[in-house]
């Protein structure tokens, strides 16, 4: 078997008293849909700010593709091949929808900034092939008719899908999704779900994905790993997780989020 | 081969601005004069624009900056510049002179940069300030350039050609750089930093590029500067100068590169308007200050501080 993609070896990160991410064991194979689950505050975002460089960890190692990311800055790690989307979605509201995906293909522009003076013609073919990327993909999530538009003036969920769109136009090889389908209504939730096994597919991503929604988590997934108070409290099969003991446990304990929605 | 927009538009103003030199014998001095103020604002202006409004970062510095190219430029000219030197010699040397004051100002926006831009918001307004006081006292300072009295008896260099000239370089290097892929990562680094850098953008790399590049061009300002007020002591660069420069940037709209040259000739021309009744000159200003608040209730000096300030990623 080859190495896993993604490898947390006791990943820790403490917030002064609080340990949010408890030494953390997790592997990542190449290809695979993987759900982090666990009740409000278990740790999930964080784990993902640890990932993603945000935060380093306070004790033990995240690898991807075999480097450690320790100390590496939050955009060196996404010029490895690592994207996100946010909980509290962080669109550049100033920007339009297309220049929000333009802007995250800076990391594959073939010119530099001083072609942007010049005009010349490798500038306006690599200007022309920025925007034919950006097209392509805001039409797979049909956000083309909003191009245009302030991304601040979208729909909540378009916003969410608009941050997905944003974290693809980096070319990740890893995409970690924060709650994609908070706020969606049950129909939107089935195209989300469509969309992420498209994405899977086409783009031949593994994916991370934090998500409330046991619908979305149980139907895409094909392992979980699940978190309370920052510490591993199982991983498994969608079905082994939903009859872990433990794991009923801890959803029970806490009022707020049933397993079952 | 299509020639770009943005070139048919840079050409367009250097011919003018030949044209108005080549001419503008004709015209009144004091109209003159009144021009190449309002141009020297336009290109201090929209090169703050870059740093305090497309890149979002609040820098209070711009003046100093402005000093370090009037002060090498001028001691350029008076050095190195012979009085036998024909017309066109003198202005090669001065184009040189220009550069001089630029790359020196650009090294210091460098230097003040990096460490300084890690701060947000109302800590880098005071640092840039700091630094800019800084600057203006090393040349109170240094005999050599005239310490308190400063330098004078530089020639009348600056024209409307060279000036024109800079406010359609400035203006067309910041509006193809904004209307890049990669310029539009200014915009992003000041709408979500933490946003930009999960996206590949390095926002510490995007600050410096727009403080150095936005230094760069107030030197050139600064030189032109000099060689059109013929005298320039360090008063000249104060603080109020800089809050002049900001203002201008925020009247005409952070990031709003037409807004902001709007502004730079509303506020060059405003006290020329107000001469008459003189005594009044600042009172209005203040007002106008005011005024501006009124109308931007998120307040001239309370800049975006994005989401990242506060609360949780
Ligand atoms: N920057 C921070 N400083 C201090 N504490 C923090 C910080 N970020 C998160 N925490 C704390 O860490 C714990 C884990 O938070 P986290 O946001 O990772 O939970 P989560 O699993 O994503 O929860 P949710 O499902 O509500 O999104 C919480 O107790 C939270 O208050
Ligand atoms: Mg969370």
């Amino acid at each position: 078997m080859s190495a896993p993609l993604l490898q947390l070896s006791s990943a820790t990160l403490r917030f002064g008293g609080l340990t949010a991410v408890n030494a953390v064991n997790l592997a990542l194979p190449r290809g695979q849909l993987h759900g982090l689950i666990g009740p409000n505050g278990a740790g999930k975002t964080t784990l993902f700010n640890l990932i993603t460089g945000i935060y380093a960890p306070s004790s033990g190692t995240v690898t991807f593709a075999d480097r450690d990311l320790a100390s590496l800055r939050p955009d060196r790690i996404t010029a490895l091949g690592i994207a996100r989307t946010f909980q509290n979605i962080r669109l550049w509201s100033g920007l339009s929808v297309a220049d929000n995906v333009r802007v995250a293909c800076n990391l594959h522009r073939t010119t530099s900034p001083v072609h942007a003076l010049l005009r010349g013609r490798a500038f306006r073919a690599d200007e022309a092939a920025i925007a034919a990327r950006v097209d392509e993909l805001l039409a797979l999530f049909k956000l083309d008719r909003f191009r245009d538009n302030p991304a601040a003036s979208l729909p909540y969920g378009e916003q969410r899908r608009l941050e997905i769109v944003r974290a693809l136009a980096t070319q990740p090889r890893l995409l970690l999704l924060d709650e994609p389908a908070a706020g969606m209504n049950p129909s939107e939730k089935e195209d989300l779900i469509r969309l992420i096994r498209e994405i899977h597919r086409r783009f031949d991503l593994t994916i991370l994905l934090v998500e409330h929604s046991m619908r979305v988590v149980m139907t895409l997934c094909d392992r979980l790993t699940v978190l309370d108070h920052g510490v591993k409290i199982a991983e498994g099969t969608p079905s082994e997780i939903q009859s872990d003991p433990k794991v009923i446990e801890a959803y029970l304990g806490e009022s707020t989020t049933s397993f079952t929605h | 081969m299509p020639v770009p927009r943005q070139h048919v538009a840079l050409l367009a103003t250097l011919a003018l601005a030949g044209a108005v030199t080549a001419f503008g014998g004709s015209l009144n001095a004091y109209h003159l004069d009144v021009a190449m103020n309002v141009g020297i604002a336009i290109i201090l202006a929209v090169s703050l624009n870059l740093v305090n409004g497309h890149t979002g970062q609040f820098s209070l510095g711009h003046a100093g900056f402005m000093a370090v190219g009037a002060y090498l430029s001028s001691a350029f000219t008076l050095r190195l510049v012979p009085a036998s030197a024909s017309a066109f010699e003198q202005h090669l040397l001065f184009f040189a002179a220009l550069l001089t004051g630029a790359l020196a100002a650009a090294v210091a926006g460098f230097l003040i940069g990096l460490p300084s831009l890690r701060l947000k918001g109302d800590y880098l307004a005071l640092i840039t300030l700091g630094f800019a006081e800084i600057i203006r006292v090393v040349f109170q300072n240094t005999p050599a350039l005239g310490g308190a009295i400063g330098l004078n008896g530089m020639a009348p260099l600056t024209t409307i050609a060279w000036t024109f000239g800079w406010v359609a370089v400035t203006v067309f290097t910041v509006s193809c750089l904004i209307n890049s892929t990669y310029g539009r990562g200014f915009l992003a680094v000041r709408d979500d930093e933490i946003a930009a850098s999960a996206s590949g953008i390095n926002p510490t790399r995007y600050k410096v590029v727009a403080f150095t590049l936005g230094a760069f061009v107030a030197g050139i300002a600064g030189g032109l500067f000099a060689h059109h007020q013929l005298a320039i002591d360090p008063r000249g660069f104060d603080f109020f100068r800089s809050v002049e420069i900001v203002v201008m940037v925020i009247l005409g709209g952070r990031g709003n590169t037409l807004g902001v040259i709007l502004a730079a000739v509303l506020l060059t021309l405003l006290p020329e308007f107000l001469r008459p009744v003189a005594e009044y000159r600042m009172v209005l200003y203040a007002a106008l200050l005011i005024g501006l608040m009124l109308l931007r209730p998120q307040g001239v000096f309370n800049l975006r501080l994005g989401r990242s300030a506060t609360g949780k990623i």
